[in-house]
């Protein structure tokens, strides 16, 4: 039997994506106030981020509750007795947490296996879809955990922000702490370590930004798939990934959105850049 | 070096007001430090509040003697006493006042002699003394005192040196003696806040007061290598030691008071215990998890004052923020040169480890960079300079300690600023040196000041007071009138290709001509990302940086 993949809304693999692959999204929960809404879908990313701008009070956000897992677990286990949950880092998110507790919650005798990311958004949707790809091609459980874990090394996300202030309000800034409060503008340019945010370095202005990140993509002698994701500036993210399809065919960029929840961190302006590294 | 045989009152209370006033400069570097006997980072502001107190009373006693200043700091100290720090340096305070009791003046064989009181007292407050903090910095600058007055002929200052300088070798020492502190790193707080204050009294002594305004202490630093600060918080910090609970303090006032008495009885209670006073005033510090049932007995005893309960545990997740914000996340230390304290702000604020004051006319020495090389939790040090008169000092740097020194050959201002900020926190020491000094050639540097004398340079003529206009280091404008002559400049900077233009104003321009220099060219450049910085830089009215 197919093993079936499972994965979480930050993971920001499209509505697309996940149908042509049979991937299984669940989402997690922005809030405004008393207002809730599931994560890319009860709210567009357009709404959403027209929203975090005018709105006085920052939105916060919820993982799904494990139930909404067991409920998923016990439908698609009948279609199949291999599941592969792969979840956002579970250092900026309970989702882990309710992933695995719902495991108990499984009637029928299925094989689940979670993985924890350490990753966010692309940085850990490339391998989604990794994942996917090589159950449809008949992997076994064990098989697909193998590629996933031997993935997660070789994935590289890069994020430019215009603001870090969303994710120093929501609690996410991690490592990059040290580089609030300082007295002169500049965009940070962060990654994600031993799933926390972590510094890489910053830049004076957009454009050095840019031009920073496509000689770090430069950098990578052999990419697999190449991710260009972002917030609110489709046409950064064009052009962007315009330039960097000169060195990269077409097929292995994948264009995607950063999801609500993930931008109440991010917050408006952020371009996020995941490269997979192909097997050495 | 001049000699002094006799030091009255009068000098006593400013030598101590001088030394205060130095001790406050380092307040927030010791309070840092602080790791025993619980990490709750106070010992500097303790310190510091417990001098203030000491010299609040000295200053009631203006023309009295020695004797009775002394007297009077004494018991200033032990009121306003803070934390175990603040406590201790009481006690040092009572040594010196029983040693130089009934003195008009003191010479340097009384300094001895009092500095050894200070010791016996400071020890004696303890009912279990600790080597490698402030009790062994007062003891090893006692008998340096009594060794050099036994040489010397009284003379106070040579008997002062001797102390201080024992008093740093032994801070030093400090983590050879406590494992905790070899563990987190850093020397013992409370003996560092000693040293500096023993430190400013010889400077002070030395006529150095006008000096002093202007610098700040430096830190000692250890004997032994210690492991570059990437944060672990210390899981384990003093033997014996109940994790946390309360501090707390007061003072009890009564009649017939025993404090060795009330030492033995309130062993049991808590942990680092401090009793002292006298029959009628005796302070208590004590870390318990029952502060209502201490409270309770000594109410029996008296009447409790000023009591002082304080959550460690809320304390000590405070401190482990701060020194989380500290700790140089990569193992590796960056040491700018910067004039002036508002650059300096803007400096630390993008994560400089240390900042050594200088710039254009007070270059920093080989040994002030060395300093803060040596003081830095890491092995290995990135140098900006940011002035071309500091390069080669800069240079000078690795000959003389065992750290990897790479000086980032920094020009100005600006090329500190891109190098600092084109730091990789992912890549090594050597690849962030090649990285920051790629980054110094995509900025240009504009500096403008007043001529201080008539010249004739790069062809054109200046006098006296003119306003001239440096583009990396080439004059390009002369003129009357300032904002005019930086308009000039940055007109030939070529600002159609810029991206970002950050303009520093120094303490001789003001806000609002800056904000019309900024306005000028945005109007111009509307892609422009214009920036205004108020540097409060001495010497250059304009530093601006061009990328």
């Amino acid at each position: 039997m197919t093993v079936k993949i499972v994965t979480d809304s930050t993971s920001d693999i499209t509505g697309d994506m996940a149908q042509e692959l049979g991937i299984t999204v669940v989402p997690l929960t922005v809030s405004f106030g008393h207002e809730s809404f599931l994560d890319r879908v009860e709210i567009s990313t357009d709404d959403f981020y027209r929203r975090l701008e005018k709105e006085a009070i920052f939105p916060t956000t919820t993982q799904p509750a494990p139930g909404i897992f067991a409920e998923i677990y016990n439908k698609l286990a009948e279609e199949t007795d291999e599941i592969l949950v792969i979840v956002i880092s579970s250092k900026l998110s309970g989702t882990y947490q309710s992933a695995t507790n719902a495991i108990n919650m499984v009637q029928k005798k299925c094989r689940i296996e979670v993985i924890d990311s350490t990753s966010v958004a692309m940085g850990f949707g490339l391998l989604v879809i990794t994942a996917a790809k090589a159950a449809r091609e008949g992997a076994s459980l064990d098989e697909v955990v193998d590629i996933v874990n031997k993935g997660i090394p070789r994935s590289h996300l890069i994020i430019y922000f215009e603001t870090l202030k969303y994710l120093a309000k929501g609690g996410r800034i991690g490592k990059a702490q040290g580089l609030l409060g300082a007295m002169l503008s500049f965009k940070p340019i962060l990654t994600i370590k031993n799933g926390v945010m972590s510094p890489l370095t910053r830049m004076r202005s957009k454009a050095a930004g840019l031009d920073y990140i496509r000689s770090f993509v430069g950098g990578f002698p052999n990419i697999e798939k190449l991710a260009v994701e972002y917030s609110t500036t489709a046409t950064d993210a064009d052009k962007l990934a315009d330039s960097l399809s000169e060195n990269i065919p077409k097929e292995k960029i994948y264009r995607s959105t950063v999801s609500p929840v993930l931008g109440a961190y991010a917050g408006p302006g952020a371009l996020a850049i995941t490269i997979l590294e192909a097997e050495k | 070096m001049r000699k002094v045989n006799s030091i009255d009152g009068r000098n006593f209370r400013e030598m101590f007001t001088a030394a205060t006033n130095w001790l406050e400069k380092s307040v927030s570097d010791i309070d840092a430090l602080n790791v025993f006997p619980v990490p709750d980072g106070d010992t500097g502001t303790n310190m510091l509040l417990t001098m203030h107190s000491t010299i609040e009373e000295a200053d009631k006693k203006i023309n009295g003697s020695v004797s009775a200043v002394c007297q009077a700091m004494s018991h200033g100290a032990l009121i306003g006493a803070r934390g175990n720090s603040g406590v201790i340096l009481s006690q040092i305070w009572c040594g010196l006042a029983k040693g130089l009791s009934g003195k008009e003046t003191f010479n340097g064989s009384d300094l001895a002699e009092a500095l050894t009181q200070a010791s016996i007292m400071a020890y004696k407050g303890l009912s279990n003394p600790v080597e490698g903090t402030i009790l062994t910095v007062v003891k090893d600058a006692s008998a340096a005192a009594r060794e050099q007055a036994a040489k010397s002929d009284n003379d106070v200052i040579s008997v002062m040196e001797a102390t201080v300088n024992a008093a740093n070798e032994s801070v030093a020492n400090t983590p050879r003696l406590l494992p905790v502190l070899k563990e987190a790193g850093v020397v013992d707080a409370g003996g560092q806040g000693l040293y500096t204050l023993l430190e400013g009294a010889l400077r002070y002594l030395n006529g150095e007061a006008e000096l002093m305004q202007f610098r700040k202490p430096q830190m000692v630093a250890s004997s032994i290598p210690l492991t570059p600060l990437v944060f672990t918080a210390p899981e384990r910090v003093a033997i014996d030691e109940i994790p946390f609970g309360y501090c707390t303090e007061m003072m009890l006032k009564g009649q017939g008071l025993e404090p060795d008495k009330l030492r033995k009885k309130l062993n049991g209670k808590g942990e680092s215990l401090i009793v002292v006073g006298d029959d009628t005033t005796v302070r208590v510090h004590i870390h318990t998890l029952d502060p209502g049932n201490v409270m309770h007995y000594l109410t029996a005893l008296g009447t409790i004052h000023s009591v002082s309960v304080r959550n460690m545990d809320e304390q000590h997740q405070d401190f482990l923020e701060l020194q989380k914000q500290r700790a140089p996340a990569t193992g590796i230390a960056i040491i700018a040169v910067v004039p002036g304290d508002r650059l300096s702000e803007v400096f630390s604020s993008l994560g400089v480890t240390s900042v050594v004051p200088g710039g254009q006319t007070m270059n920093p020495s080989t040994k002030d960079l060395l300093q803060a090389a040596e003081q830095s939790a890491s092995d290995k040090v990135i140098i900006l300079p940011n002035n071309k008169n500091i390069v080669l000092t800069a240079g000078q740097v690795q000959s003389l300690t065992e750290k990897t020194i790479r000086v980032v050959q920094s020009k100005t201002i600006p090329q500190g600023v891109a190098a600092l900020l084109a730091f990789d926190y992912e890549a090594d020491f050597e690849t962030n040196a090649s990285i920051m000094t790629e980054a110094l050639s995509t900025v240009k540097s504009i500096e403008v000041t007043r001529a201080v004398r008539s010249t004739k340079l790069d062809g054109l003529s200046i006098k006296k007071k003119q306003a001239i206009g440096f583009l990396d280091g080439a004059l390009m404008s002369v003129g009357d009138n300032m904002v005019a002559t930086v308009k000039e400049v940055l007109e030939k900077s070529g600002l159609d290709k810029a991206d970002v233009v950050t303009i520093y104003y120094g303490e001789d321009a003001t806000e609002a001509d800056a904000e019309e220099i900024s306005n000028g060219i945005s109007e111009k450049y509307p892609n422009l990302q214009v920036e205004v910085v108020n540097g409060n830089q001495p010497h250059y009215d304009y530093i601006i940086s061009v990328e």
